[in-house]
């Protein structure tokens, strides 16, 4: 044979030595896992809170994990204390981590001192969803906002994280954000360390 | 030699306790992993008395009693690890080295997806690479 390269004298293939492997998992892979948990889901609920809430549960469980996953991983021997310090690891390492990119942007709320918004210009886990008009606001970024919940529960900071669609007008498809709103005793240990 | 390894929940629950003597005394040296969980929380509650490292993950030394020593490491998420061994030398580095190899066994149990969090880990896997990393610590340092 000529010209046939070098070719590995394995025979069988149970020879061969097992790859590393990728850090990634193929994104239809996902998406195809993605939905199935959104369609198992919407068999079990009447309702589109109780969907939410289980959708969020669902990411709480992935949050915790990655959390500690995370900081033995990367942080080495640091511990996050403070706020900006834990929003904007989520918002730069969980993120590269889970979604290949860090988010659009981390922005403090006007309205009210507790509440802080991580806004993305498509989810990941929304690239291929619609959501039919019958569902009103309902939004499968839910499972990312159980991560973001997950996360900041375990790590000492109780709060209050929805996902939402915001139009954005040069757009198609809505903008989504990611709503924080902390414990009121985060807000009061926040102050006292000044 | 290391006699008894814990891990202890962030509110205060056991969630891992082993001890690696033949002798009876493994009661006490579960009253001793209790008590340096207070020395921990009342350093973890105290930032201006503890200086300017109250997020580091190591602690160090604990509380020195008659023969033993206890070590304390918080993880970020509260989850404490506790250390008591007898070794009267042991090196800094040596105790975060070990602390690192056993942060990395527990951040692979509670990956798994059906470990609840709260609950004891159960996993045999966790308890074989602990003991395993507890035995090559001992050979290690005194070798």
């Amino acid at each position: 044979m000529i010209g046939v390269g070098k070719i590995k004298p394995y025979t069988n293939v149970l020879d061969r030595p097992l790859s590393k492997g990728k850090q990634e998992v193929s994104l239809s892979a996902f998406a195809f896992l993605f939905s199935e948990l959104v369609q198992y889901n919407q068999t079990q609920v009447d309702n589109i809170a109780e969907l939410e809430r289980r959708l969020e549960d669902a990411g709480y469980a992935v949050g915790a994990r990655v959390l500690e996953l995370l900081c033995h991983r990367e942080k080495g021997n640091r511990r996050e204390t403070r706020l900006l310090g834990i929003l904007s690891f989520i918002h730069s390492t969980v993120w590269k981590v889970l979604f290949g990119k860090v988010a659009d942007s981390l922005e403090k709320g006007t309205e009210h001192e507790d509440e802080y918004m991580i806004s993305e210009k498509e989810l990941l886990v929304n690239r291929f969803i619609s959501i039919p008009k019958d569902m009103g606001a309902f939004n499968c970024g839910a499972f990312v906002a159980g991560i973001v919940k997950g996360v900041l529960d375990n790590a000492g900071f109780p709060a209050v994280v929805t996902a939402h669609f915001v139009p954005v007008d040069g757009q198609q498809r809505p903008r989504t954000t990611i709503l924080i709103k902390f414990a009121e005793e985060v807000l009061q240990r926040e102050a006292r360390l000044g | 030699m290391i006699v008894c390894l814990a891990v202890v929940g962030h509110q205060n629950n056991p969630l891992y306790i082993q001890s690696f003597t033949e002798a009876d005394d493994a009661l006490k040296l579960h009253h001793m992993v209790h008590c340096s969980v207070d020395v921990i929380d009342e350093r973890v509650d105290n930032p201006k008395k503890s200086g300017p490292t109250i997020n580091e993950t190591f602690l160090g030394l604990l509380c020195p009693t008659e023969n033993y020593k206890v070590y304390g490491y918080l993880t970020n998420t509260k989850v404490k690890f506790i250390l008591v061994t007898t070794d009267l030398d042991v090196r800094d580095a040596d105790m975060r080295t070990f602390f690192r190899r056993f942060h990395a066994a527990y951040v692979d149990a509670v990956s798994n997806p059906f470990h609840v969090p709260g609950k004891k880990i159960t996993s045999k896997t966790f308890a074989e690479r602990v003991a395993t990393i507890v035995k090559s610590f001992g050979l290690t340092t005194t070798g």
